[in-house]
């Protein structure tokens, strides 16, 4: 039997679609037992009448609703509404639905402040009044889809790996929710560790990491015990698929970024990184990225307007 | 002092330790020191085993202020909980920072067993600090209290 599914993108980049259609061979497999009723990524579909009467959206009954990307602006808030009411399962597929990612670093900022840097004072921008139709009025920050709506799994990811999208659907095909996994990218990551506190200062990554290009990952350094920052103890593992690779960026040798959202639901990535750093005894004052190690998962409260600094 | 957020009670919420800030809460007890009733207070074995995420939920949860005390640098009863406390605190800022929450509603602080006249001044002053700075905006409840228009006519 096959199962109706019907798919959103909402304010995120589209990225967690490719990745689905980049599941391969697993993905045609796949495609057979689904039947796509809705996808405006992948076909055409109006959301009004042609005749122009009725303003509801209308977006057909389906068995299942991935919903990819935050809610920022009124319109979207309406699209994953309907979604919720027209399908009985939703899922927040990949770390903006999730988490929010990273159009939630938006809401260290104003609307004013967003309008200004894009209408009037970026580089190669001729000056604009801030546009006055088509853009939908904006809500107040940018939400994780489950502040809006009721969701029942979340498939985190910055885009969430092909194996991890093709088991998720196999397991809501069998009627079982899916699996994620339980550990941090540490947990998945074969680099060698020579002791906690060996870092004394946490460094940019303006240099490249100390390794030897023809030796495997596994022969390299961890990039937190060399002083980069590196998010793998405060991030989810599974970047890499099913197969068990070592993770995605420390696979090119450059420092997790933090892309798969906090360890546990609910956790907050830049307290317990700013937690593990200082209690080693290392002075993140001086960290020059400190301000984005929520550029993943801003939403939920995580990140709001400053009291004390405005914006520049 | 007249009321800036007519209505508004500030919850605070006290982690002390029980080597020395409780044992001076314990002390203005049974001395009858008055204090603010709106504050909570847990008791842990040590600050340092408050963990950010404790401080930051407890404010996510809508407390106004959270005080978090210790012994006196060099006294902890665990040689130096408290000053990985403190090393702590920084964090614990920078991410409140973040969230929005105005830096006065969260003190580290110090207190030794015998100073209960201290502990029930640190919370008086606490107190009289989150009056003027008003609700955090993470409370359910924060949109109920305006400030009071004499303020806002001067």
């Amino acid at each position: 039997m096959s199962l109706t599914l019907c798919s959103e993108a909402l304010s995120g980049c589209s990225g967690c679609e490719m990745s689905l259609l980049n599941a391969g061979g697993s993905s045609l497999s796949l495609l057979g037992r689904f039947d796509i009723v809705h996808m405006p990524i992948l076909m055409d579909h109006k959301y009004f009448d042609s005749g122009g009467g009725s303003q509801e959206i209308h977006i057909p009954k389906a068995r299942l609703g991935l919903i990819s990307g935050g809610v920022r602006n009124a319109q979207q808030l309406r699209i994953a509404e309907k979604m919720r009411r027209q399908c009985d399962t939703i899922v927040a597929f990949g770390t903006c639905a999730a988490y929010g990612g990273i159009p939630a670093m938006m809401n260290l900022f104003e609307d004013e402040d967003l309008f200004r840097r894009y209408y009037r004072s970026a580089e190669g921008t001729d000056a604009a009044l801030d546009p006055s139709q088509v853009i939908p009025p904006f809500l107040e920050r940018t939400f994780a889809l489950d502040e809006k709506i009721a969701v029942d799994f979340i498939l985190p990811g910055c885009p969430p790996h092909p194996d991890f999208i093709a088991s998720a659907l196999e397991s809501i095909l069998e009627g079982k929710s899916p699996q994620l996994p339980l550990v941090s990218v540490c947990d998945s990551c074969p680099t060698k560790r020579e002791g906690k506190g060996s870092a004394q200062r946490i460094r940019r990554f303006v240099k490249n990491a100390r390794y030897q290009p023809d030796k495997p990952i596994s022969e390299m350094r961890c990039l937190l015990d060399q002083g980069f920052l590196c998010m793998g103890p405060v991030t989810l593992a599974g970047c890499a698929g099913m197969n068990g690779g070592p993770p995605r960026c420390i696979e090119a040798r450059v420092p997790c970024r933090g892309c798969h959202g906090p360890v546990r639901r609910g956790g907050n990535q830049i307290m317990d990184i700013l937690n593990a750093l200082v209690s080693n005894g290392i002075d993140t004052k001086n960290l020059a990225d400190r301000l984005s190690l929520l550029r993943f998962s801003g939403a939920h409260g995580r990140l709001n307007r400053r009291c004390v600094q405005k914006a520049d | 002092m007249s009321d800036i957020y007519p209505g508004f009670e500030p919850k605070i919420l006290a982690f002390t330790c029980n080597w020395c800030s409780y044992a001076a809460a314990d002390l203005a007890g049974t001395a009858r020191i008055q204090y603010p009733a709106n504050l909570r207070i847990i008791r842990v074995m040590c600050s340092v085993m408050v963990h950010p995420n404790l401080v930051i939920e407890a404010f996510e949860c809508g407390a106004d202020g959270v005080l978090l005390m210790g012994c006196h640098p060099g006294e902890c009863y665990y040689q130096d909980g408290n000053q990985k406390a403190k090393a702590r605190s920084v964090a614990i800022e920078e991410v409140l920072s973040l969230m929005g929450i105005e830096l006065e509603r969260f003190r580290l602080v110090w207190c030794s067993s015998a100073e209960a006249e201290g502990f029930a001044c640190l919370v008086r002053e606490t107190d009289e600090a989150l009056r003027v700075i008003g609700p955090s905006k993470y409370r359910k409840d924060a949109s109920k209290y305006s400030k009071s228009e004499l303020i806002q006519c001067l």
